[in-house]
Formats: structure tokens, C-alpha cells, sequence
């Protein structure tokens, strides 16, 4: 038999089982970008505070739609993000492995109250500007 | 029942990457997943190549990619994984060079197990008779001292897909069943191995390795615990 080892095999990201614990990783990570992503764009935002016209008017576009559900998915990233990464603090530092399922789901629990309740006023803001 | 097994076939004189290839098998709800790569091997395709040896779960051999998770063949029994008229499909496991169509170059795994220095280390002088252990002290790593090195775990974490120099959960998991063992005096080497760039901190508790382990351990756990421990003794 012939003995050359090859390194062939396909990436295995894209073909292995997700699972809680994978997927919860993901999410993590995809979340972790996007916040990044905005901070920079928020970043940049504030450089017209220099000017109050250009402030103003980037204020008023805040305001728009588009916005509103950007708010909205932020929320969610970052209650995501904050509510996972306690998860990962309470697995490597307090030792609660053994419950990391049950912990990603009561997370979870907490995370959809936290989302309806801080999430109302972009919901809200959104239907009016629908129905006017 | 009717299954079709679709393997990853890869044979290293003709072929120039992987290919799969689909089989009719008839088989019984209760032969594991080995019987169905023996049946192939024996009647259909006698080049089909994959280790094993107990057959039992203990030795380890035939961890794999079954149906797009690390088990071992002899481990799982088919009415767990398909419906009759199903699929069943099998890969090497992931991340590591192939020799030929399931099985897997394991030098860099063994290497890995290697550098967490896998022995007794004590200055105390040998015993008459064994060295003693509560156990209390021995419960403490009695769920480390299950694995049998099959490579599951460290083949199924995103962390070694993406660095294959990563330690990985079986050798980290082997250094926490030393450094928490009462009779062992070198934790604060191997800490020093795992608490590195390759090591503990890469472990973002993905937990792919608990799913995978055919023994049932709780590796990320274990991993946990000597992390803690690398915090409180190194830093």
C-alpha cells in the first residue's frame, strides 16, 4: 500500500452536525462581528457632533425605518452577546458544564423577555410610522 | 431494512481528492454501524479501508464521521441513525490528513498527547507495592480516566479545525487526569504546555467535544476545571 498522506479532506465547518453548544458559538461570534461593525459606524456618526446642522440631520435619518429595525436587530445582538458570554463565564468559571444546555435555553428565556420589553419602543415607532 | 451508505472513498494511488460513493445494504435495525462498513468490505467492495480492531468500544480504532458526527462505528447501532430506506453516511474524521478512504494519519494527534508529558511524575520513592489513592482522590478523575484515545473530540472542535497545532480536548483532558492526580508532582509543567497559545485558552467551550465522546465524558468540564486551575497557580 502506498503510504502518501494527503491533507484532502474537505472543510469540516461545513459539514458537521450543529448542536447547541456549536450553534450557541456561532451566534457568538456572528453577533461579536456585527457589534464591531457597529461601533465603527457609531463612531464615525459622531464625528458631526462638531457640526449642529449635520448633527441634526443625521438625527432626523435616525429616525427613519431602516433605523428602526437596525435598532432593533442591535438590541438583539446585544443582549445575544451579553447574555452567552455570561453563559460562557458561568461554564469556565464556575463550572456549570454540566448544564450548558439548560443554561442556553433559561438564557434564552431571558433574552426573548429582555428583547420584547427593550424592543417595544422601535416596534412601536416602527407601526406608526406605518399607519401614518 | 434498506439503507444506503454513502462512504468517502479516497484512494491515495488513483485518486486526486476525495469522492463518495453510494451502497445498497440491507441490514438489521440493531448491527452497528461497523457491521454495515464490514458488509461492504467483505461483500460488495473488499478495497473499502478503516481501522478497527475490538469491535467493543475500548480500543478506540474506528472513531469516524457518522452521518455528520464523530462516533465510534462499533458504538452506535444503526436504528439510532437511520429510517428504514435511510441514509447513512461515513467520513474520516475531520481535520486530519487521510491515508486512504476512512482512515487518518493520527501522528499529530499522538504528538499532541505526547507533549502533556502522559505519565506518572513523582519524586516520591516507588512503594513496595502500588502507589495508594482514596477514593475521594480518585473520584476526582475518574471520568478523565475513561478516554481511550479514539480522537473524536479533538477531531469534532472548531478550534482544531481552524489550528491544527491546537492541543485539543483528548490531550487537555489527559493533562487534567495528571495534574489532578493525588500521586502525581509535575502539575506545574504540563500547566505550563496547556496554558499557552495552543493550549487551554483556545477552548471557547463549544462543547462539540462532549457531543462526540463515545465514552460520555464531560470534557469541556474537565477543561474548565484546569483552567481555573492554570488562573489560580500560574497568574
Amino acid at each position: 500500500m502506498a503510504t502518501t498522506v494527503q491533507d484532502v479532506s474537505p472543510k469540516p465547518v461545513l459539514r458537521y452536525r450543529i448542536r447547541t453548544g456549536m450553534f450557541a458559538w456561532m451566534l457568538h461570534r456572528l453577533t461579536g462581528l456585527a457589534l464591531v461593525g457597529y461601533l465603527i459606524v457609531h463612531v464615525w456618526g459622531l464625528k458631526a457632533m462638531t457640526d449642529p446642522d449635520a448633527y441634526n440631520y443625521l438625527i432626523t435619518k435616525y429616525h427613519g425605518p431602516l433605523f428602526k429595525i437596525g435598532e432593533f436587530l442591535l438590541l438583539g445582538a446585544v443582549i445575544y452577546h451579553a447574555l452567552n458570554g455570561l453563559r460562557i463565564v458561568l461554564i469556565d468559571f464556575v463550572g456549570w458544564s454540566p448544564n450548558q444546555k439548560k443554561l442556553f435555553w433559561t438564557l434564552g428565556a431571558v433574552a426573548a423577555v429582555l428583547f420584547a420589553v427593550g424592543g417595544y419602543p422601535s416596534i412601536a415607532a416602527l407601526l406608526d410610522y406605518l399607519g401614518s | 431494512m434498506q439503507l444506503t451508505v454513502k462512504i468517502q472513498r479516497f484512494d491515495p494511488e488513483k485518486d486526486s481528492a476525495p469522492h463518495w460513493e453510494s451502497y445498497q445494504v440491507e441490514a438489521d435495525p440493531m448491527d452497528r454501524a461497523l457491521d454495515l462498513l464490514h458488509y461492504i468490505k467483505w461483500h460488495v467492495d473488499g478495497s473499502l479501508t478503516f481501522r478497527k480492531s475490538c469491535a467493543h468500544g475500548i480500543c478506540g480504532s474506528d472513531a469516524m464521521q457518522i452521518n455528520g458526527e464523530n462516533k465510534l462505528a462499533c458504538s452506535v447501532l444503526v436504528q439510532g441513525l437511520a429510517k428504514d430506506g435511510g441514509t447513512i453516511s461515513f467520513a474520516p474524521l475531520p481535520a486530519a490528513p487521510v491515508i486512504k478512504d476512512l482512515v487518518i494519519d493520527q501522528e499529530r494527534f499522538f504528538d499532541k498527547y505526547r507533549a502533556v508529558m502522559p505519565w506518572l511524575i513523582t519524586d516520591d520513592p516507588a512503594p513496595e507495592k502500588e502507589r495508594l489513592q482514596s477514593p475521594e482522590q480518585h473520584a476526582v478523575i475518574e471520568e478523565a480516566t475513561k478516554c481511550i484515545l479514539c480522537g473524536a473530540c479533538t477531531h469534532a472542535c472548531p478550534s482544531t479545525w481552524a489550528d491544527p497545532d491546537y492541543l485539543g480536548p483528548a490531550a487537555m483532558l489527559k493533562a487534567y487526569r495528571y495534574v489532578f492526580d493525588s500521586r502525581d508532582s509535575e502539575a506545574e509543567e504540563r500547566l505550563k504546555v496547556v496554558d499557552s497559545k495552543d493550549g487551554l485558552w483556545k477552548c471557547y467551550t463549544i462543547f462539540n467535544c462532549v457531543q462526540s465522546c463515545p465514552k460520555g465524558i464531560d470534557v469541556t468540564r474537565w477543561l474548565s476545571a484546569l483552567k481555573r486551575k492554570a488562573v489560580t497557580t500560574r497568574y
